[in-house]
């Protein structure tokens, strides 16, 4: 191995701010060791903050370090000092970022590039003959040895700036974003300077940038630096190709030119750390992303009503230590199963709100499948307005899916999940179909060989047999029923819901869906909204299809939904054991229990319930750690049923 | 295929000093933009990229002389009488360097308001939009970014307020003047896809003028490449970065750091782009050019080239 240049031990630099008030301390690096061997590039990048100058700095003996040590060519640097450290210096040359700010404007190029030779007392017979080689080795003519800066482009600045740092012959070289202020054509001809005068005078870099593509195109080894931290460290072409750690790939994705802004998933600012796009919906990264997923999907607006019609509040009654018979308390329910949010309205008035996780009542947050729920009452209004009938053929509608296993089924077939499809429903499978349309839709890293957007994934679908016989819940289903309502009402799925629903409702905040890159909706899971908006579609159950005055959907519609199909459900097994004798209707879930409760759920726990008997509304959202599991739903239906017919 | 929101042809700026023409930085620039669409203008400091966004607007210096026509949807020719009803209404700007755009003794809130009083709105409903796009643009503590001064903010938070402010009426057209090149590149590319996001939700069609070939590829429908103040190759994104056919785009993308590229392998471009373009006779570019020949002593006109406009002399197809 090449004997070690630099080499740094546990280095840490606190700065403290001083001034009025409390005094500050900053890590600016904390415990950091490299070493830079002999006629080595390496590389360090990271965003702005991140240490990356103040390690160069420190490396170099600009600033001192508060504790560790620095070595450089053998000797403890904060132990050398007067002609000693001269020579140290003297093997060190320097290139910053911006050449017009770190030349001095009164300074002739000639000057300027004989400065630091003069400075260490370099005189030979032949001085001017060196600094006229000097120039013309980094590109400069000798007349503009006659210039000033202010005379001189940018690159060319930063050529000067070059050549001042190789004129004592030194061994090592920081650059310190080189190449930042330049064009990228300058900037190339510059990384180009710089790597043929490596080859020729055998130098060392230490390369600080937060361009990743300058780092990988120069530097034989990379650091990735976050927050004084290393975050990975090693031979740059398997950081590059194979970075293993989250930031890295962050960065990696994030570099211009990287591919088109619309198929990237990730975008918006404050991501936590170690957030992942194939990971959000788990356990721990669920807890904060289902109440953020606008920040890293792309989202549209449905508009909420500019005439709001809010919740009347009435005074809570203790409710925390009832106790759900054979469960214990709702307190403990709500804390065993991972609770956002829990609202329950009786008789038009809130009874119980509760928060958690940093909600309140403005908080949105996702509903998974829960929005199938509100298609099914969309569609409601779309029949009822003649835009379409719920025994036409797909097809009719959207003729480009006439391939697709969809080519025969009708649009109740779909509303009410019995079309036959060879689809998977399995959550944690990466090759269920539910996983592969998570990827079209832009919720998950694409993979080679995935359908891009969610109307190509519907057209490669394909069937199973006879629609219309078996129950067989496909998520699928529910966007390509979004599809024709976008297709029928000539308008984006989030601009209906906005004028059918959400104003006519009355709804208070603005909602949100994520679509993906060519705008089509998810509509099967991908709505945020806040609990208190969400109860107002268990009122339209209640109200024979009114909000207060407003008709929003017909009553037969409600009536039909209520008595549900007759197509059961029993074919799943826990199913049967949640709610014996249920159905799905109009893509909500018929328990035909005694008091003839009906309800969505979506994974992870989220939950309307509507109870026709006792006037009962509950919304629940929740962050499970797991995507399904039997008991968590059996616990829920017992919490739901027992609280519906309590009085409050 | 829908109409343009803008069309900018033979657009011509000359410095005059004295009463004579010193300098002409751009020399017939012509392009037409549709709405909710990308144009992407790229190039080296010197082609005029800038000057093409502010000469739109009319926003040069007083010994700047403009030449051509630049036609707005809904308002006919530009001209110094329409323009008051057209420019940060109509138009809007994003300009380089947030702490420098926004004026540093005055808080964000009230240089929004100065603004959205421009736009027509009322006290209340200027707060409320205000406030509205803050959010949008993804800020948020708003009522801190209300009541900061810039120099309070970082430079992502600025501009953040900047396309916030320029969105504060419904602009048909929006320039982006080399919007993240003042940015780290992780919030370059959060800018970046927050004008995407917002360019969907609000239709509006966009100049995004940028250096980085890269960066341009990343979010515009289409592309031209400006040298010397002139455009040399023009068409869709993908076509031209994809078979660039003027050796001067070939020169800008083969100048893009890589880590596929073997170290020391980068082309770059020789020379500089001319400094006074007044005395350019025949191709600006013949100076730089590897594949010069005694032709190019002609001016090459656009002419159309495997599906896009590419004007040289020398290439054929």
């Amino acid at each position: 191995m090449s004997p070690t240049q630099i080499s740094l031990n546990h280095v840490k630099k606190t700065f403290r701010t001083r001034g009025l008030g409390k005094r500050k301390e900053f890590d600016a690096l904390v415990d950091l060791s490299l070493d830079l061997r002999k006629g080595e590039i390496l590389g360090v990048v990271g965003e702005s903050g991140s240490g990356k100058s103040t390690l160069g700095r420190c490396a170099f003996g600009i600033v001192p370090v508060t504790s560790g040590k620095v070595t450089v060519f053998g000797e403890d640097i904060s132990q050398v000092s007067g002609s000693a450290l001269r020579d140290i210096k003297k093997r060190m040359g320097f290139v910053f970022q911006d050449p017009i700010a770190s030349l001095n404007p009164r300074m002739y190029v000639k000057d300027l590039i004989a400065e630091p030779m003069r400075m260490h007392q370099e005189f030979s017979h032949n001085f001017y003959e060196r600094i006229e080689y000097l120039a013309s080795r980094v590109g400069l003519s000798s007349e503009q040895l006659q210039r000033r800066p202010h005379e001189l482009s940018g690159g060319q600045c930063q050529r000067v700036a070059i050549a001042r740092a190789i004129s004592t012959n030194p061994e090592i070289l920081l650059l310190d974003e080189p190449t930042s202020s330049l064009d990228l054509s300058v900037q190339a001809q510059i990384l180009n300077l710089l790597s043929d005068l490596r080859s020729e005078f055998s130098l060392s870099y230490l390369l600080i940038s937060h361009d990743l593509d300058v780092i990988s195109h120069l530097s034989d080894r990379t650091m990735v630096l976050h927050d004084g931290q290393i975050v990975e460290f090693g031979d740059t072409q398997s950081i590059i190709n194979d970075p293993q750690q989250e930031y890295t790939k962050t960065l990696l994705r994030m570099k211009s030119g990287s591919g088109r802004i619309d198929t990237l998933g990730t975008s918006s600012p404050s991501l936590p750390p170690g957030f992942d796009l194939d990971m959000w919906q788990e356990a721990p990264l669920n807890r904060w992303a289902f109440q953020n997923v606008e920040k890293f999907i792309s989202t549209q607006i449905i508009e909420a009503s500019s005439t709001p019609a809010p919740w009347a509040e009435r005074k809570q009654s203790p409710w925390r230590d009832l106790e759900i018979s054979g469960e214990g308390s709702i307190g403990s329910i709500l804390e065993s199963t991972y609770t956002d949010a829990l609202l329950v309205v009786q008789n038009g008035n809130i009874v119980i709100e509760h928060y958690e996780n940093g909600m309140n009542p403005e908080s949105k947050h996702l509903l998974q499948s829960v929005s199938k729920g509100i298609l099914g009452v969309l569609y409601a209004q779309l029949e009822a307005e003649g835009l379409l009938a719920t025994s036409d053929l797909i097809i009719e509608h959207i003729p480009e899916l006439a391939g697709s296993g969809y080519a025969t089924a009708t649009i109740s077939e779909a509303l009410d999940m019995t079309v036959a499809l060879n689809f998977s429903e399995e959550y944690h499978d990466p090759d269920s179909e539910i996983q592969q349309q998570d990827r079209s839709a832009n919720w998950r890293h694409r993979l080679a060989g995935d359908v891009p957007g969610i109307h190509p994934f519907l057209q490669s679908l394909t069937g199973s047999g006879q629609h219309g016989q078996q129950f067989q819940y496909c998520s699928a289903n529910t966007d390509l029923l979004a599809w024709i309502a976008e297709r029928v009402c000539g308008d984006t799925y989030a601009t209906i819901l906005s004028d059918r629903l959400w104003k006519p409702m009355g709804l208070v905040t603005d909602s949100t869906i994520t679509v993906d890159e060519f705008g089509a909706p998810l509509a099967n899971g991908g709505i945020s909204m806040t609990a208190r908006d969400l109860a107002r579609f268990g009122a339209l159950f209640l109200d024979e299809g009114y909000i207060g005055n407003q008709a929003v959907v017909p009553k037969k519609w409600i009536a039909q939904t209520l008595a549900g199909a007759s197509n059961s459900v029993q074919s799943v097994e826990y199913l049967q054991v949640l709610h014996p004798g249920g159905s799905y209707k109009n893509q909500w879930w018929i328990t035909k229990g005694e008091n003839q409760e009906i309800y969505c759920v979506g994974i992870y726990g989220q939950y309307i319930w509507i109870d026709p008997t006792t006037k009962t509304i509950i919304v629940k959202f929740s962050t499970l750690p797991v995507a399904t599991n039997s008991e968590h739903s059996r616990l829920h239906m017992a919490l739901f049923r027992e609280i519906s017919r309590r009085k409050f | 295929m829908s109409a343009p929101i803008i069309r900018v042809s033979n657009l011509a700026v000359d410095f005059a000093s004295k009463g004579i023409v010193v300098n002409t930085p751009l020399r017939g620039v012509s392009f037409e933009v549709e709405s909710g669409k990308t144009l992407g203008i790229v190039g080296e400091t010197g082609c005029g990229k800038t000057l093409t966004g502010l000469s739109i607007l009319n926003l040069l210096p007083p010994n700047a002389i403009r030449r051509g026509e630049i036609w707005l949807d809904g308002h006919g020719e530009l001209n110094s009488q329409n323009m008051a009803d057209v420019r940060g209404v109509q138009i809007s700007f994003i300009f380089q360097n947030p702490h420098s755009a926004f004026n540093p003794v005055f808080t964000i809130e009230k240089q929004l308001k100065i603004v959205a009083h421009r736009q027509g709105l009322d006290h209340h409903q200027g707060e409320r939009i205000i406030r509205d796009r803050l959010k949008e643009v993804g800020l948020d503590d708003i009522d801190r970014v209300l009541t900061s001064f810039p120099h309070q903010l970082s430079g992502g938070m600025l501009q953040r307020c900047m396309i916030a402010m320029a969105l504060l009426g419904t602009p048909k057209l929006l320039i982006a003047d080399e919007p993240t090149t003042a940015l780290d590149s992780t919030i370059a590319r959060q800018i970046l896809t927050l004008i995407y996001n917002l360019q969907k939700q609000y239709g509006f069609a966009l100049i995004l003028i940028s250096h980085d070939v890269g960066l341009v590829s990343d979010i515009a429908d289409n592309i031209a490449v400006l040298y010397a103040g002139r455009v040399v190759e023009t068409g869709t994104t993908n076509l031209v970065l994809s078979d660039p056919k003027h050796p001067y785009t070939k020169g800008l993308l083969q100048a893009i750091p890589s880590a596929s590229v073997v170290r020391g392998g980068l082309t770059a471009i020789p020379g500089q782009v001319p400094a006074n373009t007044l005395t350019i006779v025949g191709c600006s570019f013949a100076s730089r050019c590897s594949q010069v020949q005694a032709s190019c002593a002609n001016d090459p006109a656009l002419k159309e080239i495997a599906g896009r406009n590419v004007a040289c002399g020398v290439v054929t197809r």
